[in-house]
């Protein structure tokens, strides 16, 4: 949820679409709006949602109701109401969920099987509220132990704290645009099985989609503002500090004012985001992240996550790998130029292995109601996979290409480039280069393309526009645009450099 | 004295208006206050009644003599929002006036509580109660046949649709928000009672605020939850019942609502206002969460290694509601000390038990399994003062 900045998108944009037009639909996926549910107060802005065992959808809204979609008769039936601002659920069984609601995670469960909720049962409330509106509680996750990760956002300046506030309240951490002035607004939180609460991880800004990998990596998206040069994807681990100092205050150790400290101490401090989303170009407000398991019916992308964005009618699509002991990896759209809306959300399976797709607005860009995804099982014509090689990319596509396009190097137009880390909101791209390609090696099957830079440089974003390339068969690429946030190189990776000036 | 004053003003300065004849104005004001006449809606102030009754005094609305005349002929069916508040209820026409009458009651409108407007004449009145069209006005046809004479008075006055929460007015069964109450921690509950009482319970203190039953529900929580999440919820009345809280001072009144202090009054570690004394008991209460008896909720509290249940009701006698009955359970039972608020709005009783002038309720352990605390509104209560409504 962030402010578009045309300053810092400008030259991004132009590249990523300038070159030769938007994204075509492509037509292997169809995408239908659900009806609505009835919610009384007629919001249609979907905040949560997940699958019942039974394959019913569940759904909660921003008026706090929350709702089950039986598919095979289309009809909607209320399960609860009266939550204040719930931004994530989890169907543990069709009369039990958990629910991420502004003051607390709560188990919400129908004990008398009449299909409504009667009994609301704090999880956790052990963290604070100091009554700023942007101090939102983000999209809970199973730790598949019987705990669950969740996301505090930070307040905002766009408005101060309210007269009585719950848990200790924290000067030092009041300063600076975005505040965390109560425990532990900025953190990712733990809660486990035992009871006990506590900040797992440190310095998000508002982490608006919680989610893992098949593996059970946890993953958080964060948006672009202070202390985030562009939205961001984190590898979320235990202890680390992420980059948005405010909630260093609840660091065990730190002593500081997070706003007051040197920015080369915090960037020495922070641990790197395994996916940086250019803003502007990929994305402007990420939201939930989402594992593509195999019984998910949408390509052969298994094991990759799908991103949401609230600002574009876009899904993206993520890869990631292990290099020099940390994840990184590319972004690439995923279902652009489709009716999807803008708002996307959050996302969940159905048991058919289709998508649901949830759309929210509040008081930014975005949109509402559900969409739902379904794939006619050809072959989309993508990028599959983008890997690191010691000089340059590996990439993988869905269908054997035209090799005469792919072999010529002005298919292949890379830039590099790197946002800056400091306390002012968002970064324009700095060290922004053309690299140019020395070489392209396409593999025997047709469906592998080996590019070898002039350079590729450790900790840059390095990105593509794909130019003109058809399959083998004629397909266009559908979405030709992909971005792979180099960290670290498969061998001799430089000190990492603080990026805090050019 | 203040309609001299305001009309001397108007002489000043606005040449183009004819003075109001004096006779004219005491005639208005005599129809405007008579019993059961604009008066009971629009109140003697002219300022309404927040949320339902438009103001007259400063209403943006009255720029238009003829829509002014228009409205009171025909009468306006729905919700307006008159300079940029929006208001519920609905105007009937008014038919019981003739031609002089309505028109000394506008001109008296058109120069009371500091307005500036014009002198109406009966002529005016008769030629419209004629000619204008015979349906009541929408507020999407009165805006259109007597248009705002700017783009910005009519962003601030005109249709606006209501919500969910406009339109209850009459509370069958409970209505349970959580949203942000004024007077509480962020983490409240904004509760309806059929009855038309209404309670905050404050999940981050663990305990009732407060209890009020005038003015209706909260207002506008729509705006809260469907928005970036900033506005307090509003209400109109004021509290009956108040919970003490140690740490609030009168003179904080005015900061409760609002969302941007630099610092808080308090923080919930700050304070031990929980109303529950049990001997040997020193933890901090902490908040289990409400299981819904028949749609009402019953807050669950922990404290110590007790459990104490709350579950509010409305008081009924004879057929009216009258107050709340707070239906506490200990478990396992100790015995302990209850400590109330005494106000002069309200009674307090006990099922069990006296409660002393201090509102301490003390009781043994078998009485504390089970036990009922009502809190009456006292019908003939004393109109307070802002400043003594405590910590609203």
């Amino acid at each position: 949820m962030t402010h578009l900045t045309l300053r810092s998108a400008l030259c991004l944009w132009l590249f990523a679409f300038g070159l030769s037009g938007a994204a075509r639909t492509s037509p292997t996926f169809t995408v239908e709006a659900l009806p609505s549910p009835p919610s009384k107060f007629k919001t249609q802005q979907i905040d949560g949602m997940d699958v019942l065992p039974d394959g019913r959808l569940a759904v909660c809204l921003p008026s706090g109701e929350v709702f089950f979609y039986q598919p095979a008769d289309q009809s909607w039936a209320l399960f609860a109401e009266g939550l204040h601002n719930p931004l994530g659920l989890i169907a543990l069984a069709t009369n039990e969920l958990i629910i991420a609601q502004r003051p607390e995670l709560t188990r919400v469960r129908d004990t008398d099987g009449d299909g409504r909720a009667d009994d609301f049962e704090v999880v956790t409330d052990q963290f604070g509220m100091s009554g700023n509106y942007h101090e939102f509680n983000f999209t809970p996750v199973s730790d598949g132990k019987g705990g669950y990760y969740f996301g505090l956002g930070t307040g905002s300046q766009g408005d101060g704290v309210r007269a009585i506030v719950r848990g200790a309240f924290n000067d030092r951490a009041r300063a600076g645009r975005m505040h965390a002035s109560t425990p532990f607004r900025g953190c990712i939180m733990h809660h486990s099985p035992e009871g006990v609460t506590r900040p797992f991880a440190f310095g998000v800004r508002t982490p608006n989609g919680l989610g893992t990998d098949l593996k059970g990596n946890l993953f958080v998206t964060d948006n672009q503002g202070d202390w985030v040069g562009s939205s961001k994807l984190f590898h979320i681990q235990d202890g680390r500090f992420y980059g948005h100092a405010a909630s260093l205050v609840w660091k065990d150790g730190f002593e500081g004012v997070p706003i007051e400290t040197p920015v080369e101490t915090l960037a020495k401090m922070r641990s790197r985001a395994c996916v940086v989303f250019p803003h502007g170009s990929m994305a402007n407000s990420p939201t939930k992240v989402m594992a593509i398991p195999p019984e998910a019916k949408v390509g052969p992308f298994t094991g990759q996550l799908l991103v949401g964005e609230m600002n574009k009618a876009r899904i993206m699509r993520v890869m990631l790998e292990r290099v020099g002991g940390e994840l990184q990896g590319a972004c690439v759209p995923f279902f652009d130029g489709s009716p999807l809306r803008t708002g996307c959300n959050r996302m969940a399976w159905a048991p058919d292995g289709s998508l649901y797709v949830g759309h929210t607005k509040h008081s930014w860009a975005g949109n509402r109601g559900i969409n739902h995804i379904r794939w006619n099982g050809e072959i989309p014509f993508e990028i599959q996979n983008m890997e690191i090689t010691e000089d340059g990319f590996h990439f993988t596509f869905t269908k054997p290409i035209d090799v005469e396009t792919a072999k010529k190097p002005e298919t292949w137009p890379f830039e590099r480039y790197y946002y800056r880390y400091h306390q002012s909101y968002g970064s324009k791209p700095f060290d922004l280069v053309k690299v140019p390609v020395e070489s392209v090696r396409i593999s025997e099957d047709a469906k592998e393309v080996t590019i070898k830079l002039e350079e590729l440089r450790a900790w840059h974003v390095h990105q593509t526009v794909v130019q003109n390339l058809k399959a083998a068969d004629g397909t266009p690429l559908t979405n030709r645009y992909i971005a792979y946030t180099v960290n670290r190189l498969l061998s001799d990776t430089p000190d990492e450099p603080l990026q805090t000036s050019e | 004295m203040l309609l001299a004053m305001a009309a001397m003003a108007l002489a000043e300065t606005s040449e183009n208006a004819p003075f109001p004849d004096k006779d004219q104005l005491a005639k208005g004001k005599a129809l405007y206050e008579a019993a059961g006449s604009c008066v009971a809606c629009h109140m003697p102030n002219g300022k309404g009644q927040p949320g339902s009754i438009p103001p007259l005094a400063g209403s943006e609305w009255l720029e238009s003599t003829d829509r002014s005349i228009a409205i009171s002929l025909r009468g306006l069916a729905g919700p307006i929002k008159v300079n940029g508040k929006r208001y519920y209820s609905a105007m009937p026409p008014q038919l019981l006036f003739n031609d002089a009458e309505l028109a000394s009651i506008l001109t008296y409108v058109n120069f009371a509580w500091g307005n500036q407007g014009e002198v109406v004449d009966a002529s005016r009145v008769a030629r419209a109660r004629k000619e204008l069209p015979p349906n009541v006005y929408t507020p999407a046809s009165i805006t259109k046949a007597f248009p705002f004479q700017e783009k910005a008075l009519s962003k601030r006055n005109g249709p606006y649709k209501p919500d969910y929460d406009d339109q209850l007015t009459h509370v069958t069964e409970p209505v349970v928000y959580r949203t942000f109450m004024p007077g509480a921690s962020p983490a409240a509950f904004a509760v309806a009672l059929p009855g038309n009482h209404y309670y905050c319970w404050d999940a981050g203190e663990s305990r009732l605020r407060y209890v009020w039953s005038k003015g209706g529900f909260i207002k506008g929580n729509q705006r809260h939850w469907s928005s970036n999440g900033k506005p307090v919820a509003q209400f109109d009345g004021l509290p009956y019942y108040t919970a003490r809280s140690s740490l609030l001072k009168p003179e904080h009144a005015e900061l409760l609502a609002k969302t941007d202090h630099r610092a808080p009054i308090y923080d919930t570690t700050q304070v031990d206002d929980f109303p529950f004394d049990i001997a040997g008991v020193d933890a901090k209460p902490r908040f289990l969460g409400v299981r819904l008896i028949d749609g009402f909720p019953q807050f669950r509290v922990r404290f110590g290694a007790h459990e104490i249940r709350e579950t509010i009701r409305v008081d009924k006698r004879d057929g009216l509601a009258t107050g709340v009955v707070r239906a506490f359970e200990v478990e396992p039972p100790a015995a302990l000390t209850l400590s109330l608020t005494p106000n002069a709005l309200a009674q307090l009783s006990a099922s069990v038990g006296s409660i002393d002038e201090a509102g301490l309720l003390k009781l043994d352990a078998k009485q504390a399994a089970a036990f009922q605390v009502t809190i009456t509104e006292k019908p003939d209560a004393p109109v307070p003062t802002s400043t003594e409504g405590g910590n609203r």
